[in-house]
C-alpha cells in the first residue's frame, strides 16, 4: 500500500472530521473556552449563523491574543479569533490537507462545503491516526520499550 | 512457525527455535513495503533534528511560560527540576487553567499545571515508535531523551514534514 498514492486518493471526508462546534462572534472568550473544555477540543468555529464561517478560535489564539496581552475572558471572541482561516473541502485529498497544515503550522482546519457552510473540523490528531493506521504491521508491532525483548515465551 | 534451519514447528512469535536454538526474531520482523514505511522503520527521532529544549523549572510562573512560548513560537515546554524531566507544560494545560475560575484567581506555578511524567522517546527510537506514541497518547509534542538527559523536543509538525518530504508527491 503506497502511502503517497493514498494521500492523493483518499478524501478528507474519509477521516470523519469532528463536529463543527460553534460560537457566535459576540459570545465571550470564556464561553468559547467552556465549549472547548466541554467537548475536549482545541478550537471552536466562530459563525454568525449556521451557514457562515467567520473565523476560528484556537488554543494558540487564546495564548497569543488573550493571555499574552492580558485581556479579560469577557471580551467577545470576534476580537481575538483568526479571521478567514485556511479551510478544506470534504472532497479534497488528505494529502492536500496535510500540506496545508504543515505549511501553515495549523493543527485544525475547518471543513466547509462548496458554499462555505461549516461541516466539521479536521484535526492533526486525526491525521496522525490515519498515518499510524496505514502501517499497522510496523506501528502496532512496536514493543512498549523498543530495546527490551522478552527472554521467554509467555502465555497460557 | 517453522525454523528455517531445522524445520522444527515452534510456537508463533518464538524468539528462538526450541530445537536448534536458532534466532527466529527476523521471521517476525515487519518488512517495509515502500519508501515511506522504510523511512518510518529505519529513520530515527534524531533524524528529525529535535529542536533544543527550552525548559523551565516547576517553580516558574504561568506568565514566564507564556512569554517563552510566544517568544520562541512553541506550544510545549519541558519542565525540568534538578536536571531531570518532571513534566511538560502545553497550551492545553494553559487553556484548562485559564478557563478554570478557581485556578485563574490564584496564580499557580507551572509545576502545578503541567502534565507530569510525560511520554518520551529516545533519540535512537524509530519514527514509527514516535508516531505510535503520538497516536496512542494523543500527544503533539514528545520530549527526546539521550542517555537519560533531555536532548530536545519533537512535534507532530516535524513528523508530518518528514513524511511529506519522503512522499515527495506533487500535483496536489
Amino acid at each position: 500500500m503506497e502511502l503517497a498514492r493514498n494521500l492523493k486518493v483518499d478524501s478528507v471526508s474519509r477521516l470523519h472530521p469532528t463536529p463543527p462546534w460553534q460560537v457566535r462572534p459576540d459570545q465571550s472568550v470564556a464561553e468559547a473556552l467552556a465549549l472547548m473544555r466541554q467537548h475536549r477540543v482545541g478550537c471552536v468555529l466562530v459563525c454568525p449563523n449556521e451557514d457562515e464561517l467567520l473565523g476560528i478560535f484556537t488554543e494558540r489564539d487564546l495564548m497569543r491574543r488573550v493571555l499574552a496581552v492580558g485581556l479579560p475572558l469577557s471580551v467577545p471572541v470576534a476580537r481575538c479569533m483568526t479571521r478567514n482561516p485556511v479551510v478544506v473541502h470534504p472532497k479534497d485529498s488528505i494529502g492536500a490537507a496535510v500540506r496545508r497544515m504543515e505549511e501553515g503550522g495549523y493543527r485544525h482546519l475547518p471543513v466547509v462545503d462548496p458554499a462555505g457552510r461549516p461541516l466539521g473540523v479536521l484535526s492533526v490528531k486525526r491525521i496522525v491516526h490515519y498515518l499510524a493506521e496505514h502501517f499497522p504491521s510496523i506501528i502496532y508491532n512496536q514493543p512498549p520499550d523498543p530495546n527490551v525483548v522478552p527472554l521467554e515465551a509467555e502465555g497460557a | 512457525m517453522n525454523c528455517p534451519h531445522c524445520a522444527y514447528d515452534n510456537l508463533p512469535g518464538s524468539e528462538q527455535c526450541g530445537h536448534c536454538l536458532a534466532d527466529l526474531t527476523q521471521l517476525d520482523r515487519p518488512v517495509a513495503q515502500d519508501r515511506v514505511e522504510r523511512s518510518l522503520m529505519e529513520d530515527t527521532v534524531r533524524d528529525l533534528h529535535p529542536s533544543p529544549a527550552i525548559t523551565l523549572p516547576p517553580t516558574a510562573s504561568v506568565q514566564q511560560a507564556l512569554d517563552l512560548m510566544l517568544q520562541h513560537q512553541i506550544g510545549a515546554i519541558p519542565i525540568v527540576d534538578g536536571g531531570a524531566l518532571v513534566g511538560i507544560l502545553t497550551e492545553r494545560d494553559l487553556l484548562t487553567s485559564a478557563s478554570d475560575p478557581s485556578v485563574a484567581s490564584t496564580p499557580l506555578p507551572v509545576g502545578d499545571l503541567m502534565t507530569p511524567n510525560p511520554a518520551t522517546v529516545r533519540a535512537g527510537d524509530s519514527l514509527a515508535f514516535a508516531l505510535h506514541q503520538m497516536d496512542v497518547g494523543g500527544y503533539r509534542h514528545l520530549p527526546v531523551l539521550e542517555n537519560g538527559q533531555l536532548l530536545g523536543i519533537i512535534s507532530v509538525r516535524d513528523m508530518l514534514r518528514r513524511i511529506m518530504r519522503v512522499c515527495k508527491t506533487r500535483g496536489w
